[in-house]
């Protein structure tokens, strides 16, 4: 499975978070989205004409949705995190991976615009970014209430994936992820997950490795 | 208040590879800009009233200044070089004054705790001892056989070495670093960290490398720099205040912080203070 | 965890043995705010050089120096920290008194409100009292711990009575978004005239 994937982008990631989460391996093809725009250049239009990464190719299937590519690394992999075991819990996965896309369109442009300067209008999208971080944080605590740490059961599951990572990275957006305790516990819970792997702007756990001490006569 | 020295310095405004007739508007030091290709094929900048600011081209980028530059750009010998790979590794916006985001770059105790199992890892957090000079000719900050412990040199590389730096400073928002060269023993990696101030408080960062690789693809080499960078901006947006301060009392320097300190006194002693704080608040 | 004080910023935290503590948010080394850092056992670390502060405010460890013992001068200011019945109190200075106690209460959620005490009063239609707002949204009675934050913010920490089940927690936790709602609805009115 083919990943053409940016480093800094947080759709890419979904897809690099839910391979390693689930154990997928994939061939990862670094693209050069910035500064060189090479996902506007004629190799990957072909692939893709709405000109947007990440793009998951395997055999003649090309997936350009992030969140299809989560269904597909969890259903060929590890179909328990497709949470779909009732009606309820599938439901409350689609209304997450639904609301994903307004992360992407909100805490994501006001990246974008921050950090590599790409036009917008930088104080609705952050009022955008907040008002959906407020949804986040009260469907959290409504599960907590449930006695469920993720969005949509106990597990984590693809829908945590979707939200995850553009939430995680909303500073980078002058977005503050001060005011809202539920998804601190929530980032935290995720980031100490068996498998997780970082991107930049999203600090490693150093409190989940005791203090490390130096073997004597090591360097 | 006294002329601000940093004014007759060159600045990094664009990438020389993206230049187009439309021109890229932005700002240095508080003065909107304009950037663009002219119709002779020449990079213009201009100031905030039409006026023709100085320009150069080198490094990759377009530089400016918004004063009267007594001296050429620094010069980088080793860019030069046959041989090398030269990566524009483009613009990254940071929310911190630029003479915070040099000092980060000249700081190698980081390593474990913000590039973790990329450039550092615990347990191998010591720092040992450095050579840190002002070289008068130059007129340069210089530190010298600075050594850390990398966990992973290279892709193919199994385990840690012990990774050599160089850092030098030669102009007070610019910062180069020389990095031992894996498959070339006896040259040096060239990484460079060119800051454009926006105003004290807010800058863009222009990496740029020239590196001995003929393996690594375009592609990898900047995301692994933008990578870097992005792990140092979440630091950067979080550090109060966010003017540097120059006043000693504020801050506590250890051995390990050598540079940053001989960084702050060759500021000071210049009066490169844009973007720095003399007295704590 | 990052919170506001009278007295600044505050990075909050509990040690592995669940005790608490309240730092100045900021280490005095480079400056980073000491709430991105990490705890381990009983202590706190700066996430950018890794320096560790003890539960009391001094450092024990700078990691790029291993055989250094931090000189004592090296130190983050600390506020007393008490934690009653659920809630943590931050004072600043030596306290007076103990923190009050809300028999029969239990906190369900902390809430930033982008708007001052007077606008969540009127939102509410009654005034606080000590801090404390009792009213009724959406046929729901509320109880609303109020911390000012600043003239303009509101911390609201939302209490439910001992034993209430979660049906009836959740309805309280949207009953108090649409109390925000409208303080902060009748926040924007007022800035529009």
């Amino acid at each position: 499975m083919k990943l053409y994937d940016y480093v800094l982008s947080p759709s890419c990631y979904k897809a690099r978070l839910m391979a390693a989460l689930t154990g997928v391996k994939l061939d990862i093809r670094p693209v050069d989205f910035h500064p060189g725009a090479e996902h506007r250049g004629p190799e990957l239009m072909a692939l893709n004409p709405a000109g947007s990464i990440p793009i998951l190719e395997d055999g003649d299937l090309i997936l350009t949705e992030s969140s299809a590519m989560l269904v597909y690394l969890a259903a060929k992999a590890a179909p328990q995190w497709l949470g779909n075991d009732t009606a309820l819990q599938a439901a409350r996965v689609q209304q997450w991976l639904s609301f994903s896309h307004r992360l992407t369109g909100s805490l994501g442009a006001a990246r974008l615009h921050e950090m590599l300067l790409r036009p917008g209008d930088i104080a609705t999208l952050q009022w955008q970014g907040m008002a959906a971080l407020r949804e986040l944080e009260a469907g959290l605590v409504e599960q907590h209430i449930r006695g469920q740490r993720f969005l949509a059961s106990d597990r984590p599951t693809i829908a945590d994936v979707a939200c995850f990572p553009y939430v995680a990275l909303a500073p980078d957006g002058g977005v503050s992820l001060d005011p809202y305790p539920s998804i601190r516990l929530w980032s935290r819970a995720i980031r100490s997950l068996e498998g997780f792997i970082e991107m930049p702007g999203i600090h490693r756990l150093h409190e989940l490795k005791p203090e490390p001490v130096l073997d004597a006569g090591e360097a | 208040m006294t002329r601000n020295a940093m004014i007759d310095e060159w600045y990094p405004v664009g990438l020389a590879g993206q230049l187009d007739t439309h021109g890229r508007q932005t700002a240095l030091m508080g003065e909107p800009i304009g950037v663009r290709l002219g119709a002779d094929g020449n990079a213009k900048v201009t100031g905030s009233n039409g006026r023709a600011l100085p320009v150069c081209i080198r490094y990759g980028h377009v530089w400016s200044s918004l004063g009267d530059p007594q001296k050429a750009l620094f010069a980088i010998p080793e860019a030069d070089q046959p041989g090398r790979r030269l990566v524009d590794v483009g613009v990254v916006r940071v929310r911190c004054s630029p003479l915070r985001a040099v000092e980060n770059f000249l700081d190698i105790a980081h390593f474990p705790f913000v590039h973790t199992d990329i450039l550092g890892a615990e347990p191998h957090t010591e720092v040992p001892n450095y050579k840190v000079e002002i070289r008068e000719d130059e007129d340069e900050v210089w530190a010298t056989q600075v050594k850390f412990y990398q966990p992973q040199a290279a892709k193919s590389a199994e385990g840690g070495i012990t990774t050599e730096y160089m850092y030098r400073v030669p102009a007070p928002t610019c910062s180069i670093l020389y990095k031992t060269c894996p498959p070339r023993p006896g040259e040096w990696d060239v990484i460079t960290l060119f800051v454009q101030p926006l105003a004290e408080d807010l800058c863009d960062v222009w990496p740029w490398m020239a590196l001995f690789d003929d393996e690594t693809s375009m592609a990898d080499l900047i995301h692994f720099q933008q990578t870097i960078f992005l792990q140092d901006r979440s630091i950067l947006e979080n550090q109060i205040p966010r003017l540097l301060p120059l006043d000693p009392g504020m801050e506590i320097p250890t051995r390990a912080d050598l540079t940053s300190v001989a960084y702050r006194r060759w500021l000071k002693r210049h009066g490169y203070i844009y973007g720095a704080q003399l007295v704590a608040q | 965890m990052p919170a506001q004080t009278p007295a600044g910023p505050i990075a909050l935290w509990r040690s592995r043995s669940g005790r608490a503590a309240a730092f100045a948010d900021r280490c005095p080394h480079r400056g980073m705010r000491l709430s991105h850092g990490f705890v381990r056992g009983e202590t706190l670390s700066c996430i950018y050089h890794g320096w560790s502060y003890a539960q009391a405010g001094n450092c024990l460890r700078i990691p790029a120096h291993p055989g250094l013992t931090p000189p004592e001068t090296i130190g983050v200011a600390t506020q007393p920290v008490e934690d009653s019945g659920g809630i943590i109190w931050i004072s600043v200075g030596e306290p007076t008194a103990r923190p009050p106690r809300f028999d029969g209460l239990a906190p369900l959620r902390s809430m930033m409100v982008e708007a001052g005490i007077a606008a969540l009063e009127a939102a509410a239609g009654t005034k606080a009292d000590g801090g404390l707002l009792d009213c009724a949204q959406n046929a729901q009675a509320l109880r609303l711990l109020l911390s000012p934050q600043g003239k303009a913010r509101t911390l609201m920490h939302v209490l439910v009575d001992e034993g209430t089940g979660p049906a009836k927690r959740i309805a309280a936790s949207r009953a108090a978004e649409t109390l925000r709602r409208k303080a902060e609805d009748i926040l924007r009115s007022e800035v529009a005239q």
